[in-house]
């Protein structure tokens, strides 16, 4: 029988502005549905959950919005997210129940992980839970190629993506770097089939025998290591399942190309990192690797708390202007309008791919935050808070939401797994634990 | 037999370099009088106790390391794995709790491949690490031999009969499959290199036959605790066979192997890595500086400002065996010629470092003069004395601060006519009771360095006006940075805090309270050896902290 001739398609597209241009590979038009809007088995399009953290906090007196619920107008520092301001909800007057002993990062396992960090003293440490990233990954990221997507735009910059105490997934630190591992290093395009490799079912191979050496390390080793070991032994679990993806032919994806290559640097411009730009980049890649269903959660490390870089323009390094520039802090308002640009880059991007009859946000739950509220104080008290995307309808936006009462901001997390899918009766630990979750941003 | 083979004889030894207990024994019995410790009083003694550890995941620098002393030194090692996780600021520390995320077990993979392929694509090096000649794709026995011998290195350990046979079969299952011995060797070799037996120094220890109740680390688990502690890599041929032999939970053997290894130039290496990881001198890497403010700054600085003070402390520790303290006084450093062009002196190399000499009266001595310092404790525009005197406190002096409160206002007036130099911006810490308490522990040490820029250029004047690099240290006042540097160099809390800092270092661990006891006897033995670097090497490798284990 004679094959069905598959007619290659090339696609030049700019992204918004032409930033990125991606161009598309065959896309195997058979195994769309009617509409090629779904995947053709007729499953619903996945839920997707993001974080986007910025380091240093906010400045409240400039953050907070006037006007509650649909009719509200974008803060000074919030006007970069006028142009998305239906797809976000701003949630403001809430509080971080940790207890403030670690400036920085009590507030920042506090909104990340709904409890406080384990520190002895002046540095930061470690947070004793899990962050809200990787609770929904282990709900959510067993059958994509990678459980979760973390990266940092800025240069050297961590993340706070917690598996487990001591257990940071770290991120990729440039835009070349995220693309090599998405899109070169092992990437099957959707729809396509891929050739039949030797070597996976060896490298499994491997994967088993290492399995095998640290269970019987684990036998002899304390129960500490022991733990840290299963971690480990995670992560071999994981890459098991992305070798065995490669041998499995993945359904087609509509919007899925492969972005644009990303420059292999980003040299600082002034002796300042170029972050926006390297945070378009890894945008794009982002957007796309979630197009294409090789990971369902994320987090974009924007800036690190107590982050000293040098942005255009400024005297000095963000976190020192936090705390030494007088006055109403124009040069914290001025980065602030920076960050809030990127994370309004990001809406936009996502927004931007159609996906079903709606677009690849409307499958989206995103946390915007930061690591307390007022930089130069370290405020827990009136925590910035942005939700972007409805997660196929379960969550609202186009409103601000007031707390009459310096809520607990963990009920927040809470909404968030829960719209994700997940069934908790709370989200947290200790004081900051919630058990109730934020109905005023649910459907 | 070439004169670098010889055993070195004991009578070649430096007196300096054997335990300090076994020094005082002697002298007890040949009745001469106590050593020359000038008041140094009774040793106290030394306590039976096991330092806190964790099986320590190799760091960057431990697993390249690592894979150039099992390939060779042109070997290309992956940089991207997983990065180091410091606690506390300290990369060993971290090494211990941290663990493997799923992104590093993907970068592992690709690294430990890379390797691989690079191993079996070069005829000598493939040569260097197949002990036989394989009959063919399916040849088990050289399959093992090949997993035994190497595997042994690349474990630090003999493999078990069943790890080999798995290796073995893994490796045959892959040259079977993709048609050539070497395909075999290179996934055989994969896997060894993504294995948590090299990836991690698991540590579990023995019942210590000699001390009923006690455990010990195995011989061999003392090789890799030994050739981390002191060379930063893995085990050499020497080093495991003498812990196959046992010779490591003996004295003699043990002490033997200590002496030669840290005269071996690879204890070069470990020094190096310790120093990094106490002194923060990884982050010069992404220092971040406006060149529109320090026009002498460009991304080099921060590598070439390390590289300095790694210098200063090999040549100190390994050239002049000297007291630790002349750290502190020396006015010998290294610079390549964009350092010789910031420190304001005659390059003495067209390129690559050499070492140069600060006139007597120069503004600048010693450790606290280097350029690494005085970046890495300042701000992306500015000096600051908090982070300076800090820096002094913590690291050098082991002096806890607390943290900065909360809710409080930090900002620092702008300079203007009546305040144009910092320490009259800084005024308040002085005065305002809930800034001072802390404050008065940093800042009138670190502005003793205000004639430093905040990348380290000598300054005169800032706005204009005269700066006054006056202080004082725990109530000993100083006229300028010299000055400081000698108040540092006699302050009692220098010797302990470095002997803590190494100790640490070495067991991977932050000390236990009832560990200080232990530091406190090294420290008397660091002192009665004259604040010899390579002495305290030997004392802790020695210690039965580093020697006793815990129950896992």
């Amino acid at each position: 029988m004679k094959r069905t001739k598959l007619s290659r398609r090339t696609m030049l597209r700019g992204m918004l502005g032409g930033a990125a241009v991606a161009i598309g590979l065959p896309a195997l038009e058979i195994f769309l549905n009617a509409n090629g809007t779904a995947y053709a088995q007729g499953d619903a399009l996945p839920k997707r959950f993001g974080i986007f953290f910025w380091g240093n906090g906010t400045l409240p007196d400039f953050w907070v919005p006037k006007g509650t619920g649909p009719t509200w107008e974008p803060s000074p520092t919030l006007a970069p997210l006028a142009e998305v301001k239906d797809k976000i909800a701003v949630i403001t007057g809430m509080k971080v129940y940790t207890g403030n002993t670690v400036p920085h990062f009590s507030g920042s396992a506090g909104i990340l992980s709904g409890a406080a960090p384990l520190n002895n003293g002046t540095e930061l440490q470690t947070f004793t839970q899990p962050s809200i990233d990787q609770v929904i990954a282990e709900a959510v990221g067993q059958d994509t190629r990678f459980r979760s997507l973390e990266f940092a735009v800025q240069p050297g910059g961590r993340s706070l993506s917690y598996s487990a105490p001591h257990s940071v997934n770290p991120p990729e630190n440039s835009p070349a770097a995220l693309f090599q591992r998405v899109f070169v290093d092992g990437f099957v395009m959707p729809g396509s089939t891929p050739m039949p490799d030797p070597r996976l079912p060896l490298r499994q191979s491997i994967l088993d025998g290492i399995m095998e050496e640290a269970g019987s390390l684990q036998q002899v080793l304390g129960q500490t290591d022991k733990e840290r070991l299963e971690k480990h032994l995670d992560g071999i679990r994981a890459l098991e399942k992305q070798i065995e993806k490669l041998q499995q032919n993945p359904p087609s994806l509509a919007a899925c190309m492969v972005p644009g290559k990303p420059l292999d640097e980003y040299p600082d411009v002034d002796g300042r990192p170029p972050m926006s730009e390297i945070s378009r980049a890894m945008v794009d890649i982002l957007v796309m690797a979630l197009a294409c269903d090789q990971t369902r959660v994320f987090s974009q490390w924007f800036s690190s708390p107590v982050g000293n870089p040098l942005y255009p323009g400024a005297t000095a390094g963000h976190h020192q202007l936090t705390h030494d520039e007088p006055g109403d802090q124009p040069q914290v308002q001025s980065i602030l309008l920076y960050i809030m640009s990127e994370f309004a880059y990001l809406v936009k991007a996502l927004a931007a791919v159609p996906e079903g009859d709606s677009t690849l946000l409307d499958h989206c739950a995103i946390l915007g935050t930061s690591d307390c509220s007022y930089g130069k104080s370290h405020l827990l008290e009136e925590y910035p808070i942005l939700v972007a995307g409805t997660c196929n309808g379960a969550l609202k936006t186009g409103l601000h939401y007031r707390s009459p009462s310096a809520e607990n901001a963990s009920k927040v997390l809470l909404s968030l797994a829960r719209a994700m899918g997940m069934t908790l009766d709370s989200f947290g630990e200790g004081d900051a634990r919630a058990t109730t979750s934020l109905t005023a941003i649910e459907v | 037999m070439s004169f670098r083979d010889e055993p070195l004889q004991t009578t070649f030894l430096s007196r300096a370099l054997l335990p300090a207990a076994l020094v005082a024994s002697l002298v007890a019995c040949s009745e001469e009088a106590p050593p020359p410790s000038g008041g140094l009083g009774p040793r106290p003694p030394m306590p039976e106790l096991a330092a806190q550890t964790g099986a320590q995941r190799l760091t960057v620098a431990q697993y390249g390391n690592a894979i150039r002393d099992l390939f060779g030194e042109d070997i290309n090692v992956p940089t991207s794995i997983e990065p180091d996780a410091p606690l506390d600021g300290f990369v060993t520390l971290g090494s211990s709790v941290s663990t493997i995320s799923s992104r590093g077990v993907e970068k592992y993979e690709k690294a430990a491949f890379a390797i691989a392929e690079q191993v079996v694509a070069d005829p000598a090096r493939k040569a260097s690490v197949l002990p036989c000649a394989p009959a063919g794709a399916n040849d088990l026995d050289c399959a093992k031999k090949f997993a035994s011998s190497l595997g042994r290195r690349v474990y630090r350990r003999p493999l078990a009969a069943a790890e080999v046979d798995r290796l073995g079969g893994l490796l045959v299952q892959a040259a079977t499959t993709l048609g050539s011995f070497d395909k075999g060797i290179e996934f055989a070799l994969a896997a060894m290199l993504q294995s948590p037996n090299f990836l991690y120094r698991p540590q579990v220890g023995e019942p210590d036959p000699k001390n009923p109740g006690k455990r010990r680390y195995t011989s061999l688990e003392m090789a890799s605790k030994l050739s981390f502690f002191l060379w930063n890599s893995i085990p050499d041929e020497e080093l495991l066979a003498a812990a196959e032999a046992g010779k490591l939970t003996e004295d003699e053997g043990l002490s033997e192997q200590v002496v030669r290894m840290i005269e071996s130039p690879r204890a070069r290496e470990g020094l190096r890595a310790f120093v990094t990881d106490w002194l923060h001198l990884g982050e010069l890497d992404a220092l971040s500086k406006d060149p529109t403010v320090f026009t002498y700054y460009s991304p080099e600085v921060g590598p070439a400002a390390r590289e300095e003070t790694l210098r200063v402390f090999e040549h100190l520790v390994f050239d002049l065996d000297a007291d630790y303290r002349d750290v502190f006084l020396t006015r010998t450093t290294f610079v390549n010629p964009k350092l010789a062009s910031m420190y304001a002196v005659p390059a003495p190399t067209d390129e690559g470092f050499g070492m140069v000499e600060f006139p007597e009266d120069a503004p600048r001595i010693g450790l606290l003069g280097h350029i690494s310092v005085l970046a890495l404790h300042s701000h992306p525009r500015s000096t600051s004395a908090t982070l300076r005197g800090k820096f002094v406190r913590e690291d050098l002096l082991c002096d806890g601060i607390p943290p900065p409160p909360v809710n409080v206002n930090t900002g620092l007036p702008d300079p203007s006519t009546e305040a144009r130099t910092l320490r009259e911006r800084i005024a308040q810490h002085n005065t305002d009771p809930a800034c001072r308490a802390c404050h008065m522990l940093m800042d009138p040490i670190g502005l003793g360095l205000e004639n430093f820029d905040g990348i380290g250029r000598f300054r005169s004047k800032e706005t204009d006006a005269v700066i006054d690099p006056s202080g004082n240290l725990d109530g000993a006042a100083f006229a300028n940075a010299r000055e400081l540097a000698l108040r540092i160099h006699d302050n009692d809390k220098v010797a302990p805090c470095f002997v803590r800092k190494l100790y640490s270092y070495a067991t991977a661990f932050e000390p236990a309270k009832e560990e200080t006891a232990t530091i406190n006897t090294l420290t008397y033995d660091f002192r009665a050896a004259g604040h010899r670097v390579k002495s305290l090497l030997s004392f802790i490798a020695t210690s039965p902290g580093f020697r006793l284990a815990h129950e896992p």
